[in-house]
């Protein structure tokens, strides 16, 4: 380990914690040094500025636990996890990576467009590193893993997300540039949210007592949105968002539930798969597939 | 629903002037015709009917009178309708030309608009359907999320084409800062490899 000067200029931290590896550091035995300077010689300052900067871009709801949090991923940092022995094999590499990255897209809500930008670049150059048998950048397969991963960790069942997989994925070795990775993971983070609310829809609907809504009712709801969403299907002017509100509001939804419920045809159950897979239909109709 | 002649009243022909009337240049050629309605009652204008004289574009402008508190505005039905395909030649000189309502594009309002929802909802609000409002909400995100990702794409293309199957794929990974985007530079990777 070198030897470092005993005065440093300020603002050059003799080490710091990055990605790729431990700080290397090293005091001269006679050196004195002001707590500041230690501080910084070790990489605290920086550690800590970096983290402070992620809770600013971030504004988690509780900063505190988002803290631990990232504490505790730093030590997932560095490949040789600090125990001696043999590095870790290629599998555990990938399952790290994949691992950090899918911390770094939780970071901030995509409605935090800037800050989940900021991540996914920052989650793109965590999983295009090279490894000793592993060539630069982002293969497809990593790639679709990566979005299975993601729907799994998001509760959403496996037949509602796999048409949009299906259209979104890229083939295992094919590379998959920076800009398909942004809208790809966009594309997945807004549909869990999509999925979600399509839940909450469900359980408004849901007749009291029963795990399932009335089929007429359910299909009705899911017809007014497709017919609100086709609007725009040919033309996105400011009459097209409006055109939709008006439809889409509870006087309109209200009326189209009546009607389905006065309706001649007897009344059947929907289950909630059902009901979230023909939703999650409607969205994924809307996003343009890979290619 | 029978149709009625409006009575109607029209003036003389006024030729818009520009600069100097005296010389040729003074005459742009455009006549305006005000047409007044002296009846008070409001109604509904169908068509107009009229035999053209070696007029060869037509613009109709309406001043209509919505309601008490604003101002009556001008509105524009028909915009250089063409009545003689040359102005050169006879063709719909001397013509009767017939105009109706569903030819002016402006005035027509979307269904939605001009049939709001009736207000007496209450009654609605029967056994066992949920709350309007709280699934209007929900359904109103869906929406929203749904035209976000329509809004949004990328314009980054895979570089993918269909026979990269065929050749080893050491050529075809590109950063994507340098990523080429002529197809020139796709088929020189793959001859590359």
């Amino acid at each position: 380990m070198a030897a470092v000067e005993k005065r440093r200029p300020a603002g050059t931290p003799a080490g710091s914690f990055t990605d790729s590896g431990r700080p290397s550091v090293s005091r001269t035995a006679a050196a004195v040094e002001s707590e500041e300077d230690f501080l910084r010689q070790v990489g605290v300052t920086e550690m800590l500025r970096t983290a402070l900067l992620k809770v600013l871009e971030a504004r988690p709801e509780e900063p505190i636990a988002f803290l631990a949090h990232y504490f505790e991923n730093m030590g997932l940092r560095s490949p040789a996890n600090g125990g001696a022995g043999e590095p870790p094999g290629q599998l555990l590499l990938q399952q790290q990576r994949l691992g950090r990255a899918l911390w770094h897209l939780r970071l901030a809500h995509h409605s935090q467009r800037t800050a989940f930008n900021n991540n996914v670049s920052v989650a793109y150059e965590c999983l295009s590193k090279s490894g000793r048998r592993k060539k630069p950048g982002l293969d497809g397969r990593t790639y679709s893993e990566l979005l299975r991963h993601i729907c799994r960790d998001g509760q959403a069942p496996e037949e509602v997300v796999a048409p949009l997989l299906h259209k979104i994925q890229c083939r295992d070795h094919e590379a998959v540039p920076l800009g398909v990775f942004r809208a790809g993971m966009l594309t997945c983070f807004v549909l869990l949210e999509f999925v979600a609310r399509a839940s909450a829809l469900f359980q408004l609907l849901e007749a009291p007592g029963l795990a399932t809504i009335d089929r007429r009712v359910g299909q009705a709801v899911l017809d007014t949105l497709e017919g609100a969403l086709g609007a725009g299907d040919h033309a996105t002017t400011p009459a097209c968002y409006l055109e939709a509100g008006s439809r889409l509001g509870p006087d309109s939804l209200a009326l189209a539930m009546d009607r389905a419920a006065a309706g001649r045809r007897p009344s059947s159950p929907m289950a909630r798969e059902e009901f979230l897979e023909k939703a999650a239909a409607l969205f994924i109709a809307k996003v343009k597939p890979v290619g | 629903m029978s149709r009625l002649s409006v009575p109607c009243h029209v003036k003389g022909a006024v030729a818009l002037q520009v600069g100097d009337m005296r010389t040729f240049q003074g005459r742009p050629g455009v006549v305006v015709i005000d047409v007044t309605f002296p009846s008070i009652e409001p109604f509904e204008l169908q068509e107009i009917t009229f035999k053209n004289y070696y007029t060869a574009f037509l613009t109709i402008r309406v001043r209509q009178h919505t309601s008490a508190h604003t101002p009556a505005k001008w509105m524009t039905c028909l915009r250089d309708c063409c009545l003689m395909p040359d102005p050169h030649s006879e063709d719909g000189a001397q013509e009767y030309v017939s105009l109706f309502k569903h030819q002016s594009p402006s005035v027509t309002f979307p269904k939605w608009l001009s049939h709001p929802m009736p207000c007496e909802q209450s009654a609605l609000l029967l056994e066992g359907l949920p709350d309007p409002s709280r699934v209007s909400s929900e359904v109103q995100q869906m929406w929203a999320l749904t035209e976000m990702i329509r809004a949004s794409h990328t314009s980054t293309r895979i570089g993918r084409f269909d026979v990269s199957y065929l050749f080893p794929l050491l050529g075809l990974h590109c950063p994507e800062q340098v990523r080429p985007h002529s197809p020139l530079c796709y088929r020189w990777m793959a001859v590359m490899t």
